[in-house]
């Protein structure tokens, strides 16, 4: 009994803190036909505000918050009189029941369309909430490729997949192992054990091989418990490798650098595919040396696209902290809404679903050419590049023309 | 008094329980501090099935790690283990030890032990990233700090709800630690934070490497594994601990002042959260869900050693280290939340009162 009415407690608190976030009149629903002048539409922002991914949920919703502004500064929806966009954010807590009930909620409200969620597991139950309500949902990030394997109409993905990730790292690691004249490197892989990091490592081993790499050794953790990997780097130091990739998260990208740094397992380069650690900015301020040298294949911000580095300095400027490829991500995801609101001219969900699926956008991310969806919602243009940590600053190596400066291969001086 | 008649499964470091370390029965054959009255056969017999116990943990000790080194094929990598996985269970006891003596004498489940300890890491990050002090003399200030805390935070906050049912303190500690969590969230943002130890090297142990900060770690949950018993063992506020968790009606005709022990017990087990926060800060990412991670293999620890045994606390800390890291070469691939729970539930299958813990027998 208590129990049960706490639990309804919570979730009013968590209602009702999410709601201040974006206590919008209800959107343009009903205003299929149009719309007027001063019209307000409202587009939902579904991020983990809260709990273990607060980092990233509270950058993506801030970048969602940019687009916004900018899109709203630069005279709103011209095809529907100037019409004002306003962002409806929603706190899902990294937790799939939460984002569920969000998504839900906001649709109820009267969003155009929907962006989020980070989490895998929340997108998977958002993209079938979005689905049976025939409201758009435009995936920031969230690699699983189950998520897009539903035969859903209404979902589409920014970011690459994790197909597209694991392949294009193996790929990468070859062309820098080449181009330094080195032999084809022996992998061990160290990667999380949920859907992504499964994923990403099936793909990545199965190109790596067709490539003639050998994998030495493959191991898995749970990313939410573990504490220490130096027990992990000495199986991979036994094994042979000359490179280790690691495909996982902050937190436990950080203590695989601490752990290389405490073993000195001798390595030629610590190679991450799809990490989020290793290319983050605060990696390097973390770790200190012990980050230095350290690849990253993953899908980024494009530090040579002028627009992403005035996006980089306004973010910077407004919240203090620098900003992070996730964040760049929402802001594109409310884009490609805002976009197909123009081409269609219309508010209603259905249309812009419609306009979404034609989308050619250019993005402030790192890609081959502009946001264009697939028949199942993926964006065919999506890649990750080769970054590296380069004197303490996170830097494009590769391919040629996102770089900033050489690859470093091998990474480690002593190896 | 709703707790009062069936007190022995609150039991504080009953003599018969807190003999952890077989060097103190080999001393007298009899823990001092044991009551006078206790009969001499049934000690005897204890003191017996102690060594048996030690006895069979030392072999499956033995037994699970030839198996890894033969699952493995490699020493090198069965030693890191270990020595990974010692140290590594040396910081869950450490977080551990507090939990338990809450759980002993207040017959309370504390999930706010975990904010405690982000709270602690936070108290560490500010100290030494504004103040510019060395990370291990933030004790000076985190342990004081949180034992004022829990004081405060015993006296006006989860005194009401003594005696009442389990939910009552349940739901104030969820909400407490939901509050910490948040607050913390608010006003240190949600980025992380990073205690550098200067010049933290790895240093070579029987052919491991581990860093300098976790030996630290570990030696000072020994340490304080011992104070704790000490003064639980030794003192008269220990003494009077021991006799509120053993019958607290019997304690209060006795003369005790039970409110004031409730408020010293949380107290100390606050400062431990704030003694293990600083040691473990040069060791994590700091972020305001920290403490989270440490909860449920905190939880696993307590029931495991024997709720309000700290020396249990200590010894099932290595128990669940040792597991972790053994069980990832048995299962690679698994959690090793996995093995973890194997092991967890197969000791509670053979001892439900926890390792060491006093039998309702």
């Amino acid at each position: 009994m208590r129990k049960s009415r706490f639990a309804a407690l919570a979730c009013a608190l968590s209602l009702g803190v999410a709601a201040c976030g974006g206590s919008a009149p209800p959107g343009a629903a009903d205003g299929g036909d149009g719309g007027g002048s001063g019209e307000t539409i409202t587009i939902g922002s579904l991020h983990p505000l809260s709990g273990a991914a607060a980092a990233d949920g509270q950058q993506m919703d801030n970048g969602a918050q940019l687009a916004v502004e900018a899109i709203n500064e630069a005279g709103g929806i011209e095809s529907l009189d100037g019409a004002q966009l306003e962002l409806a954010s929603a706190d899902t807590q990294g937790d799939p029941q939460v984002g569920q009930t969000e998504a839900q909620r906001l649709i109820d409200d009267g969003v155009v369309g929907l962006v989020g969620t980070y989490q895998s597991a929340v997108s998977s139950n958002v993209a079938a909430v979005a689905e049976r309500n025939q409201v758009p949902f435009v995936i920031d990030v969230s690699s699983a490729d189950q998520i897009l394997e539903q035969g859903y109409t209404n979902v589409f993905r920014v970011q690459p997949s994790s197909t597209v990730l694991g392949e294009r790292g193996a790929d990468f690691l070859a062309a820098v192992a080449e181009g330094a004249g080195s032999d084809l490197p022996r992998v061990a892989i160290l990667h999380e054990q949920g859907p992504f990091g499964t994923a990403v490592k099936d793909s990545f081993s199965a190109q790596a091989e067709s490539l003639g790499m050998e994998i030495t050794n493959v191991a898995s953790y749970d990313p939410a418990s573990v504490s220490d990997f130096t027990t992990q780097i000495t199986a991979v130091e036994a094994s042979g490798a000359d490179v280790l990739m690691v495909a996982g998260y902050y937190r436990d990208g950080v203590l695989v650098a601490q752990a290389v740094d405490t073993v000195q397992p001798g390595l030629d380069a610590v190679f991450g595919v799809a990490n989020g650690a290793f290319d983050v900015p605060q990696f390097p301020e973390e770790v200190g040396a012990a980050g230095e040298g350290y690849f990253d294949a993953n899908y980024h911000l494009d530090n040579t696209n002028p627009e992403t580095q005035e996006l980089a300095a306004l973010y910077e400027e407004r919240f203090g902290d620098p900003i992070r490829t996730a964040a760049v991500l929402s802001y594109d995801a409310v884009r490609v809404i805002a976009d197909a609101l123009e081409r269609a001219g219309d508010a209603d969900p259905t249309a812009v679903r419609d306009a979404i699926a034609e989308t050619e956008l250019d993005s402030l991310l790192a890609a081959d050419g502009p946001i264009s969806f697939t028949e199942t919602g993926e964006n065919e243009n999506a890649t990750p590049i080769l970054m590296q940590v380069i004197d303490g600053a996170v830097v494009q190596v590769y391919p040629e023309d996102k770089a900033e400066t050489e690859p470093v291969y091998p990474a480690f001086p002593s190896g | 008094m709703s707790s009062a008649p069936d007190s022995s499964a609150r039991a504080v470091e009953d003599p018969d329980s807190a003999v952890a370390e077989p060097a103190e029965v080999a001393g007298d054959g009899q823990p001092e501090g044991a009551p006078a009255t206790m009969p001499a056969a049934p000690r005897a017999r204890w003191a017996r099935s102690v060594w048996v116990r030690v006895g069979i943990g030392a072999v499956l000790v033995a037994v699970a790690v030839l198996v890894a080194y033969l699952r493995a094929g490699n020493g090198e990598v069965v030693g890191q283990a270990v020595v990974t996985g010692l140290l590594t269970g040396g910081i869950y006891g450490l977080v551990a030890m507090g939990l338990t003596l809450i759980f002993g004498v207040l017959d309370i489940v504390n999930f706010a032990h975990g904010a405690f300890l982000a709270l602690a890491l936070y108290i560490t990050v500010v100290m030494v990233n504004e103040f510019g002090l060395y990370p291990y003399l933030a004790l000076l200030i985190s342990v004081p700090v949180m034992f004022l805390l829990g004081a405060a935070v015993q006296r006006f906050v989860l005194a009401g709800a003594m005696g009442k049912p389990l939910e009552n303190q349940l739901l104030i500690t969820l909400g407490l630690a939901l509050l910490i969590d948040n607050g913390l969230l608010l006003f240190f943002g949600p980025n992380p934070q990073s205690v550098d130890i200067p010049g933290d090297q790895g240093v070579q142990i029987l052919g491991a490497v581990a860093t300098v900060s976790r030996l630290l770690a570990f030696g000072v949950a020994l340490l304080l594994a011992a104070l704790i018993y000490l003064l639980l063992q030794r003192t008269r506020l220990g003494t009077a601990i021991r006799a509120v968790a053993a019958n607290e009606a019997g304690a209060q005709l006795v003369g005790i002042d039970t409110r004031r022990i409730f408020a010293a017990t949380f107290a100390i087990g606050t400062a431990c959260a704030g003694a293990a926060g600083v040691l473990v800060a040069p060791l994590v990412t700091i972020e305001p869900t920290t403490g989270e991670l440490f909860n449920i293999i905190a939880f696993v620890v307590v029931v495991l050693g024997g709720m309000g045994n700290v020396v249990g606390a200590l010894v099932g800390g290595l128990i669940i280290g040792l597991t972790e890291q053994l069980g990832a070469l048995y299962l690679p691939g698994q959690s090793p939340l996995l093995s973890v729970f194997i092991v967890f539930v197969l000791v509670l299958f053979l001892r439900p009162q926890g390792l060491f813990g006093r039998g309702t027998t």
